[in-house]
């Protein structure tokens, strides 16, 4: 270990790169040569590089710095290269680098992203096998990897943001992994369309950073965060006043004082916008349900246990600004609890496996940002950590069950759907048993990860108390009102029965009562060809027709026990109620800074134990209800429900309509911008600037083409023209002249040259003018004029043919007539001249140098 | 021993050259306007000369002349092979009927 040290200091931590390149090597070699390399190979490649990555994460992580260098925010910095630079509004220089810092927080999320990644690579290098993109989806899986550990290693914002960026290229390629369904393909991009409106949000909160602390860099934040706490005026804005704007305006739009909220506010809600489109929460959580359409393990990875936690960690890491303001916490919280029910609300009623899971990491997510939105960074970190496990378990559980499902239908949706399910516990025991713990684990039984991490963040938010920074600035901050942690943690608990409940009509849809798969056997010929397979014969399991659904082989199981493991005991990390929290000590010092304005409300002292009962009545409640509907009576309360209000159900299953209320807003608007554009694009850019500038060029190529006759003769005919006319041209005589006048501002001299040509002689006429009487060789005139002078020159030109040529040359100097007679700076006697006897002309006075021609 | 004068030479050349500029332009038979160019290379090779006797601290002229005498020869071998060519294709040697790329 000493060695180790010795080899990777603290400041120059280079380990830090071969966690990341192993990833990106492995989606390089897997991408580019994959197709050679056989599934054998890429199956190598994949899962060598996302182990050897683990392995490395895992030495980086036990070569934190702990006890007293943790505490004063030691951690592993390595620095590759100065990206670039940019200038902050003091004109100081920001440096922006390509850097990396590992600290607890993230040293963890780096052992949850390479660990739970390998399982989930072991797991689709089996679940894939036969599929033709095999070295595609490897690619991608590995490309994720290094994307995401961009992210959590990235030591300042914008290095974060190309992780950001690049674990949602990746998010968007896989989604739409069987891009030949139209459906697929175009999950994927709604995925990707919504995420660019969270991560404008993102870019906006970068601006103000740079704009208010001069720095990306997150321990620069946390440093400087205290100037956040600027006001800002948010209306009116520009220069709307009383008076650019007519009365009746004004006196709708223009409050009496000004809106100031302070810039803490706008970059907390800015990068919260960011979060939320990453992490699926209202308004923006509608990607995420759709982008179920690819591979389950993909499910399982990106949009379950690692990426979508994303805006999580980055709540976390930026809790030095959110904590400066109540109300951008308290947009959390609530944004928070109210994607935790609305969510579970949904998750109620669905038939597609996998969209129970996906409203269900929706619902989680939202657990995970009460727990950041009420300052339980940590906490809201632990769940983060615990629902890897549990949620990674549950979606590949499902991906076995589809897998098995398979043998019988060959159909996407068909294969999802839980009334085709049922009785499975018989056929895939190891798939059930994971099952199951992790369904206890998420429905919060006792004493499981799930329990620890949801308990622990309900207790938060009911005790809670966000204390703004006071005396810092004359905006009084927004106060968190008392109520409002209790009314969290109720719509939590509430939340909290429903995930038990659906969770567990999940299982008992899934793994017990009779097998309904029976009668669907797609494509399959058995000994009784001709058999009507529509028949219904579930009656008892000798009828059976075709293959029976078997267990996943042995790469598919192991993950699925090690994550159900992780799931039973991975609560025991932090502990809380009992004092057992290795992670919660880890943590500490990372949010040191962050948790110093997080009270514990008075009135809420002492209640820890009593408020674990509700939460535990929750996990009781829901489970035995769905154990008593759809165990006992198989659903038969279900039916009731629908039957009695078909229209409430309806509207649940159709998923509150949000999506067509945004088909019919927000995408009806935009579609019909489209309309405009594509307008203008058919009768503007086709129809007038194509179609004209088509005619333009036609047009010349008519008159054009009469010269171009391809005739040899007709060409050289213009050209002997041609020559002719320039044989004409050097015979005549030229007078040309030019006049340098560069020094005649100083001392009034001007060289006039005439221009040279075959045989010319020249002759200079005009006073004062000294020069031969006749033509001579004397191509240049040197002149002094006086100011105020005007002169006329002559020059004769006369070539070898003794044709002349005549042109008369004015030359002035601008000023008074004798207001600097002698050039050579004596100021004439009894003139009242500036020091030095220089006259200084204003230069707009000057006039320009008159040139005539004769 | 009276010299011509220069001004004879360059008459001379002038009128081969006018002579072959205008076969040149004005004559449809592709041998024909070879045999102009070669007249108006001639007329220019014959002012070189003309020039050279009068300037004889150099021998350029002459010496250029040479270059031009074996360009033309380059230039008549080239031209008849293309006119040779063209004779293949069209059955003509008329200039005129050199219009395959219009058409």
């Amino acid at each position: 270990m000493e060695a180790l040290k010795s080899q990777f200091p603290a400041t120059s931590f280079s380990l830090l790169a071969i966690v990341l390149l192993l990833p990106a090597l492995g989606a390089f070699v897997n991408g580019v040569f994959g197709k050679r390399l056989g599934k054998e190979g890429v199956r190598l490649m994949a899962l060598s590089a996302i182990g050897g990555s683990f392995l490395a994460s895992l030495l980086t992580f036990l070569m934190l710095p702990r006890g007293e260098d943790a505490e004063q925010g030691g951690r592993l910095v390595w620095t590759a290269w100065r990206w670039f630079s940019i200038s902050g509004r003091m004109q100081q220089s920001i440096p922006i680098d390509v850097s990396f810092a590992v600290d607890g927080l993230n040293a963890t999320m780096m052992l949850v992203v390479t660990g739970v990644g390998f399982l989930i690579h072991l797991y689709s290098s089996e679940y894939m096998k036969k599929d033709d993109g095999y070295h595609r989806f490897f690619a991608y899986l590995n490309l994720f990897c290094f994307s995401m550990l961009v992210l959590i290693m990235a030591d300042n914002l914008a290095l974060l943001f190309v992780g950001w960026e690049g674990v949602g290229m990746c998010s968007y390629l896989l989604i739409g992994f069987w891009f030949g369904e139209t459906k697929n393909a175009s999950a994927g991009r709604k995925a990707f369309i919504v995420n660019r409106i969270g991560d404008f949000g993102l870019l906006v909160a970068m601006s103000m950073l740079i704009y208010y602390l001069g720095t990306l860099r997150f321990s620069g934040i946390e440093a400087g965060a205290t100037s956040l706490m600027a006001p800002v005026k948010i209306w009116p804005i520009g220069n709307l006043s009383p008076e650019t704007l007519p009365s009746w305006a004004a006196a709708v739009l223009l409050p009496k004082q000004p809106v100031m909220v302070y810039a803490s506010t706008l970059v907390g809600l800015a990068v919260f916008l960011g979060c939320a489109g990453k992490s699926a929460q209202i308004p923006l959580y509608i990607w995420l349900p759709d982008a179920m359409a690819g591979p389950t393990p993909v499910s399982a990875l990106i949009h379950a246990a690692t990426m979508v936690t994303a805006g999580v960690y980055l709540v976390a890491r930026l809790g030095a600004v959110f904590i400066l303001s109540p109300a951008a916490m308290a947009t959390v919280a609530i944004t928070g609890a109210a994607t935790a029910l609305f969510a579970a609300s949904i998750g109620l009623f669905q038939h597609d496996l996998k969209k129970v899971l996906a409203y269900s990491t929706v619902s989680q997510l939202g657990f995970m940002f009460i727990g950041v939105g009420v300052g339980a960074f940590a906490s809201g970190f632990f769940h983060v950590f615990t629902h890897a496990f549990f949620k990674a378990c549950l979606f590949l559980g499902a991906g076995s069950v589809i897998h098995a499902m398979h043998v019988r239908i060959h159909d996407t949706d068909q294969s999802q759907d839980m009334r085709k399910m049922g009785g499975l516990a018989k056929y895939l025991p190891v798939t059930r048993w994971t099952f199951l713990i992790s369904c206890l684990s998420i429905a919060g039984a006792p004493l499981l990860a799930g329990f620890w991490s949801k308990d622990e963040i309900l207790w938060k938010a009911f005790s809670n108390e966000i204390v703004g920074p006071k005396g810092m600035s004359s905006l009084p901050p927004w106060a968190w009102p008392t109520w409002l942690g209790p009314a969290i943690y109720w719509v939590g608990i509430l939340s909290a029965t429903m995930t038990a409940f659906y969770m567990f009509r999940a299982y008992f849809l899934t793994f017990h009562g009779e097998f309904r798969g029976w009668t669907i056997v797609r494509g399959w010929k058995g000994p009784h060809a001709g058999h009507h397979h529509d028949e219904p014969h579930a009656e008892d399991d000798k009828a059976l027709e075709g293959p029976v659904p078997h267990e996943s082989p042995l790469p598919m199981t192991i993950p699925l026990i090690v994550l159900a493991a992780f799931a039973l005991f991975a609560g025991f990390l932090k502990a809380d109620p009992i004092h057992i929290e290795p992670l919660g000590h880890l943590l500490e010092p990372v949010f040191k800074t962050a948790e110093t304005s997080i009270h514990e409300r008075a009135s809420a002292k002492g209640m820890e134990w009593i408020m674990m009962l509700p939460g535990f009545l929750a996990f009781v409640v829901g489970a035995g209800g769905a154990a008593f509907v759809y165990l006992k009576s198989d659903g038969a309360q279900e039916k009731a429900f629908i039957k009695s209000f078909p229209r409430l159900y309806k509207l649940i299953f159709d998923k509150w309509r949000i999506d067509e209320l945004y088909d019919a807003t927000i995408v009806g608007m935009v579609d019909a911008l489209a309309d405009i554009f594509e307008m203008a694009d058919t009768w503007i850019v086709d129809g007038i600037l194509a179609k004209l500038s088509a005619a333009i060029v036609g047009a010349a190529g008519t008159v054009l083409r009469a010269f171009q006759t391809g005739k040899v003769q007709a060409y050289s005919a213009s050209m002997v023209i041609g020559l002719a006319g320039v044989g004409w041209f050097i015979v005549r005589p030229h007078a040309i002249a030019s006049v340098d006048d560069s020094h005649l501002k100083q001392t009034g001299q001007v060289v006039v040259s005439a221009a040279p040509g075959f045989g010319y002689s020249y002759k200079w006429e005009g006073p004062g003018v000294i020069a031969a009487k006749d033509f001579s060789e004397t191509r240049e005139l040197k002149m002094e004029l006086q100011p105020g002078d005007k002169k006329e020159v002559v020059l004769q030109v006369k070539n070898a043919f003794n044709g002349v040529d005549t042109q008369t040359i004015t030359l002035a100097r601008p000023g008074k007539r004798g207001a600097n007679a002698a050039p050579n700076n004596a100021p004439p006697a009894g003139d009242l001249l500036p020091e030095g006897g220089k006259v200084v002309i204003p230069a707009d006075k000057i006039p320009e140098l008159i040139r005539g021609h004769q | 021993m009276t010299s011509i004068p220069l001004e004879y030479f360059l008459i001379v050349a002038a009128a081969l050259f006018l002579i072959g500029s205008v076969g040149f332009l004005l004559r449809r038979n592709l041998l024909v306007l070879l045999m102009s160019i070669e007249l108006m290379l001639n007329a220019v090779n014959l002012t070189l000369v003309a020039y050279n006797r009068v300037y004889t601290e150099s021998h350029t002229g002459q010496i250029f002349t040479f270059f031009v005498i074996a360009v033309a020869a380059a230039e008549a071998a080239v031209g008849l092979a293309i006119v040779l060519a063209f004779f293949r294709v069209r059955k003509s040697v008329r200039s005129d009927d050199a219009d395959l790329l219009r058409n």
